[in-house]
């Protein structure tokens, strides 16, 4: 019974992890002192007026991309796990990434300027074709689905490689950035794509959330407890893939926060979906936005691609969770 | 008092099976309010796949179900749910939920969509613990249980959907002969004191035999014998359906129904 009060610590965790991302950078947005005497004073200086277009242009829109990443991640790992039944279940399994990766390699190869919408369109279509694959028993079928999206993705891949190989050393660096996920460089345009999303699609996965936690306890028992189940795996799995579909188009591949955030969340905040919901989401939006703090202010003078610090955070975070469970 | 006549599950003619095998060819039953009908019979003749064709999780490939007197294609899950609980047999524990959580589950397809818990499911579920020997277990985590406490978790989680049909699979497939005549002793009184039908598969021909009101015997998906458990109990119809020699049948010294022994 004590999970609100947890969520609400949670979410004030989360904030703070937001505001220390907003502010920590090579301009250092939380110099008080200094922005009073400035506000003070009345006058305009050039360094009031770059801090306010670091804010707007750069921090802020960043951050919130990020969070809106990890949450809409966060989301479909959660979905998937329940509709699976199991601990590994998240999004890439679907074949989101490796096809969203082609769409963009294609795109780029082509001469496109933004990768996005070819990049939607490949993670959409190579998940429509590995649940097409496995439409007649999709019911808790995750290995078969697994082994689908697995052989698809490898197959996606090899065009990618063969694509990229034609690439000049310029463009070569930054698809590269763009497979390791990356925040860099993007701006409103993607925020405004990706926080309705995770907005509408989280309330509508709150909205199922006892029918998620029959879910949970197999097919047939939520089937003898009243639930639509055919209906509702199918309209889960189809918002978990464009969930994840929409974060690959804007930012790439983001590896891991799928899989961890749900975790975390449940050890947080509890396993019922009522409160593992909306603390999925501040947990991924916060792990997401730490990670990109991290890849940007890690190496002085360089940027690391934000998967590289998933990446790392999820093999850690897995050796602790089989360590622990010994 | 004619809808208490008429019997609350009806099935006629049931087929179904999996993609291209058949499994039940023509099976009829009924279960009454007030009374507990157990079905027994060989491994895979069908008892499984009878409760799944029943409740609509396998489609009927023939026949008719009807519960409370409406063919069961005609109602949405949530009704359903309000008329049929099932315990299945087995259901593994996915997340870490208490067991008052969990048992307040069954109250799901009493509420609306969105409505917290009423005092009225809270009473439910917490009557369902008490008549399961669960109360006092409401926070312990469902991870945390025994393989008897589970089992006694999933039915505290069918009671309390208060439906009027309750179906089980092997409710006593793991417990100690204690909790086994408890759990049965309560299948009795949930159908002479809270008028529910009760269907029951089992195994354990000797309790089916003490506490079910009538029986039927299964074999390669037909019904081979149906009756009381004198009729239906009987070396012939055992050893046909069993192909087992051994089988002997002897009234119970204690209370006369017919009880099952080796005698090799």
């Amino acid at each position: 019974m004590n999970a609100l009060p947890r969520l609400c610590l949670l979410a004030a965790a989360s904030l703070a992890v937001f505001v220390a991302a907003v502010c920590i950078g090579p301009t250092h947005l939380l110099d008080l002192p200094r922005w009073f005497e400035l506000l003070r004073t009345g006058v305009a200086t050039p360094e009031l007026e770059r801090a306010s277009l670091v804010f707007w242009e750069l921090r802020l829109p960043r951050v919130l991309l990020a969070a809106a990443a990890g949450a809409n991640l966060a989301l479909g790992g959660l979905l998937l796990q329940a509709i699976f039944r199991n601990p590994l279940a998240e999004p890439y399994l679907l074949g989101l990434s490796s096809g969203g990766a082609l769409g963009a390699v294609v795109a780029l190869a082509a001469g496109a300027a933004s990768v996005t919408w070819p990049a939607l369109a490949g993670s959409l279509a190579l998940a429509a074709i590995v649940l097409l694959f496995c439409r007649r028993r999709i019911a808790a079928d995750l290995p078969s689905l697994l082994l689908v999206g697995v052989a698809l993705g490898a197959l996606a891949q090899a065009f990618t490689t063969a694509i990229i190989l034609r690439f000049d050393p310029g463009a070569l660096r930054s698809i590269l950035f763009w497979l390791m996920g990356s925040f860099a460089g993007r701006g409103w345009t993607e925020v405004w794509m990706l926080l309705p999303a995770a907005l509408v699609g989280g309330l509508a996965i709150w909205l199922l959330h006892r029918p998620l936690d029959l879910l949970a306890l197999g097919g047939e028992s939520a089937h003898h407890l009243g639930v639509r189940v055919p209906l509702l795996q199918t309209a889960g799995i189809a918002l978990a893939a464009v969930l994840a579909a929409l974060t690959v188009a804007a930012c790439g591949t983001i590896g891991f926060v799928g899989l961890m955030a749900p975790h975390l969340t449940r050890k947080l905040v509890g396993a019922p979906h009522g409160v593992a919901v909306p603390g999925s989401m501040l947990v991924g939006a916060t792990l997401t936005v730490g990670a990109d703090l991290a890849a940007r202010t890690l190496l002085a003078g360089t940027e690391l691609p934000v998967g590289v610090v998933t990446g790392a955070l999820g093999c850690l975070f897995f050796l602790a969770l089989v360590a622990g469970k010994k | 008092m004619k809808a208490e006549q008429e019997p609350f599950l009806q099935a006629r003619a049931v087929r179904a099976g999996y993609s291209g095998r058949e499994v039940l060819r023509g099976i009829d039953l009924e279960v009454r309010r007030g009374e507990v009908l157990c079905v027994a019979g060989p491994n895979g003749s069908g008892k499984s796949t009878l409760l799944r064709a029943v409740t609509g999780l396998l489609p009927l490939r023939g026949g008719e179900v009807r519960i409370g007197g409406t063919p069961l294609g005609v109602l949405s899950a949530k009704e359903r749910a309000r008329r049929c609980a099932v315990q299945p047999q087995v259901e593994a524990p996915m997340f870490d939920y208490t067991v008052g959580q969990f048992v307040l589950l069954g109250r799901h397809p009493h509420r609306p969509p969105l409505a917290a818990a009423t005092a009225q499911d809270r009473d439910a579920a917490s009557r369902a613990m008490e008549e399961t020997d669960l109360a006092g277990f409401g926070e312990r985590s469902i991870r945390s249980l025994s393989t008897g406490e589970w089992q006694r978790t999933l039915l505290a989680r069918a009671l309390a959907q208060e439906a009027p049909l309750l179906l089980l699979d092997e409710p006593a497939a793991h417990l100690d002969p204690g909790h086994r005549f408890a759990v049965h002793t309560l299948l009795r009184s949930l159908a002479r004191e809270q008028n529910r039908a009760v269907l029951c598969v089992s195994h354990d021909l000797n309790l089916a035999a003490e506490f079910s009101d009538r029986m039927i015997i299964m074999t390669q998906g037909r019904v081979q014998a149906a009756g009381t458990p004198e009729e239906v109990l009987t070396e012939p119809n055992l050893r046909e359906v069993f192909r087992c020699e051994a089988l002997r049948v002897a009234p119970n010294p204690f209370t006369g129904r017919p009880g099952t022994f080796f005698a090799p």
